[in-house]
């Protein structure tokens, strides 16, 4: 089911955060009140929890800034607006990586950006979601061309992480981190998410799709079904009024330059950026591929971003992919 | 021992450098020996005759005779996966028809999905790694003929 004119145009009034009696909403939408009763079931179904009090009306739980293309622009500069081939902002999607994928099978260009308010289907890796309530956090996929393949991007995951470290500071948010590849954390507690995907010729042109969740403020009702350590920028900062436009600015400021430049400059140019933030160091951790464990006291990453753990015979070993698990909570 | 391991063993041997291989597993015990004129068998210590191995079988062959097809690398260091997600549908099955450009598999490297598609039209005559498996640059992961 997708968000309705009437539903959008209810979303714009609560938006402040303040109380609006049935009467006024049915009033000005011209419908009755048990029609405006349904519109907040369904606006509570997709993620936007609301108190309703007799006497007084209707309020959601958290003032609202809905994504505006204009005041993304206003944000953007020069150099990230000279790479960006279109924005599109969805109110509803399965999911934007999904959206850029079929994009790019029709030949879209390098710089279409997909912004969403809500995904039905976020895609976190290898099937799992990415929980992705309505208006509240960000859902951003980039599509962008590259010439050399799959094997001339490698550490593109990386960067991608590094540049929304940068954001995120701009921002004005401290006590970062990124827990290996690109997850990331503040205080032991994931609020960020990258997925790339990659498809193409083995050797030669591949296009690749960046996506990026955020989490700016996630409904406890929403989070049940997340099973590890979560935090959301509305706890990091205790501020309730998180400008989103800004941010979602701020990162494609960070994220276009450093994919444009990726494959001359190579993951060399953010490997000491990367190491900054790096929280898994020196941090006793399980690596697990497929199902079986490799654990030991992880190093840090080598040149490539690969990461490097020493294994309890003394041994360091590289490893290139596999899901990461912290043995002790992070500080 | 059950027919499709055998394959499997055969498969193993073909592909690594090793020119010999002794299992026992319980009662049953296999050897393969991929330079000697007789073929795989297989023998059960609890009785006597010895089973013998398919005759298509070509563990005895020098390996590089038995690849006829066109081989699939792996372009990349990283992890192999024959689906988009676990519980969805693999992209190819042994004996499934391949166009050029079509998705073989996904190799993840520091979580970039990778999806690989095919340089060869023809059909898939072997699937040489195992889901969930860490695969090397330039391993051998499919044989299309």
């Amino acid at each position: 089911m997708s968000i309705s004119d009437n539903q959008k145009q209810i979303l714009s009034l609560l938006a402040d955060g303040q109380f609006h009696s049935g009467t006024e909403l049915s009033d000005i939408l011209g419908v009755s009140r048990s029609a405006i009763w349904k519109h907040m079931q369904f606006l509570a179904s997709v993620g936007l929890p609301y108190s309703a009090v007799s006497g007084k009306g209707y309020r959601l739980e958290k003032p609202l800034e809905l994504l505006a293309a204009h005041k993304i622009d206003q944000i953007l500069n020069n150099q990230a607006k000279s790479l960006i081939s279109s924005l599109e902002i969805h109110q509803q999607i399965d999911s934007t990586n999904r959206y850029l994928s079929e994009r790019a099978q029709n030949h879209a260009p390098s710089g279409s950006i997909c912004l969403a308010e809500h995904q039905t289907a976020g895609k976190g890796r290898r099937g799992r979601q990415w929980v992705s309530p309505f208006g509240s956090n960000i859902y951003l996929s980039i599509l962008w061309r590259f010439q050399q393949g799959p094997a001339g991007i490698s550490g593109l995951s990386l960067a991608i992480g590094v540049a929304v470290i940068r954001a995120l500071k701009i921002y004005g948010i401290d006590s970062l981190g990124l827990k290996w590849p690109n997850d990331i954390y503040s205080l032991g507690k994931k609020f960020g998410g990258i997925l790339v995907e990659v498809s193409g010729e083995t050797g030669g042109p591949c296009v690749a799709v960046i996506g990026l969740g955020l989490n700016m403020y996630l409904p406890e009702s929403e989070a049940e079904g997340i099973t590890q350590a979560w935090t959301d920028l509305n706890k990091i900062t205790g501020r309730n009024d998180l400008a989103r436009n800004k941010l979602a600015g701020l990162l494609l400021n960070e994220l276009m330059p450093i994919i444009a430049e990726f494959e001359s400059l190579g993951i060399k140019a953010y490997l000491d950026e990367w190491r900054d933030y790096d929280c898994l160091k020196q941090k006793a951790a399980t690596l697990y591929i497929a199902n079986q464990p490799f654990d030991g006291i992880v190093q840090g990453i080598d040149d490539n971003g690969m990461l490097l753990i020493k294994r309890p015979d003394g041994s360091v070993q590289t490893f290139a992919s596999g899901e990461v698990s912290f043995n002790d909570s992070l500080s | 021992m059950d027919i499709r391991k055998i394959k499997k063993l055969i498969e193993i041997i073909e592909e690594s450098d090793i020119a010999e291989l002794e299992i026992k597993e319980g009662e049953e015990s296999i050897r393969i020996n991929r330079y000697s004129a007789a073929p795989a068998t297989v023998t059960y210590a609890a009785a006597p005759a010895p089973v013998v191995a398919p005759s298509n079988t070509t563990a005895e062959k020098p390996a590089e005779e038995k690849i006829n097809g066109h081989i699939v690398k792996s372009p990349m260091v990283g992890t192999f996966y024959r689906s988009a997600s676990p519980g969805t549908r693999v992209f190819v099955e042994v004996g499934q028809s391949v166009s050029v450009g079509e998705t073989l598999c996904i190799i993840e490297a520091m979580k970039i999905l990778n999806q690989i598609e095919s340089d060869k039209s023809g059909t898939v005559t072997k699937i040489l790694v195992e889901n969930a498996q860490p695969v090397e640059y330039g391993q051998p992961l499919f044989i299309i003929e």
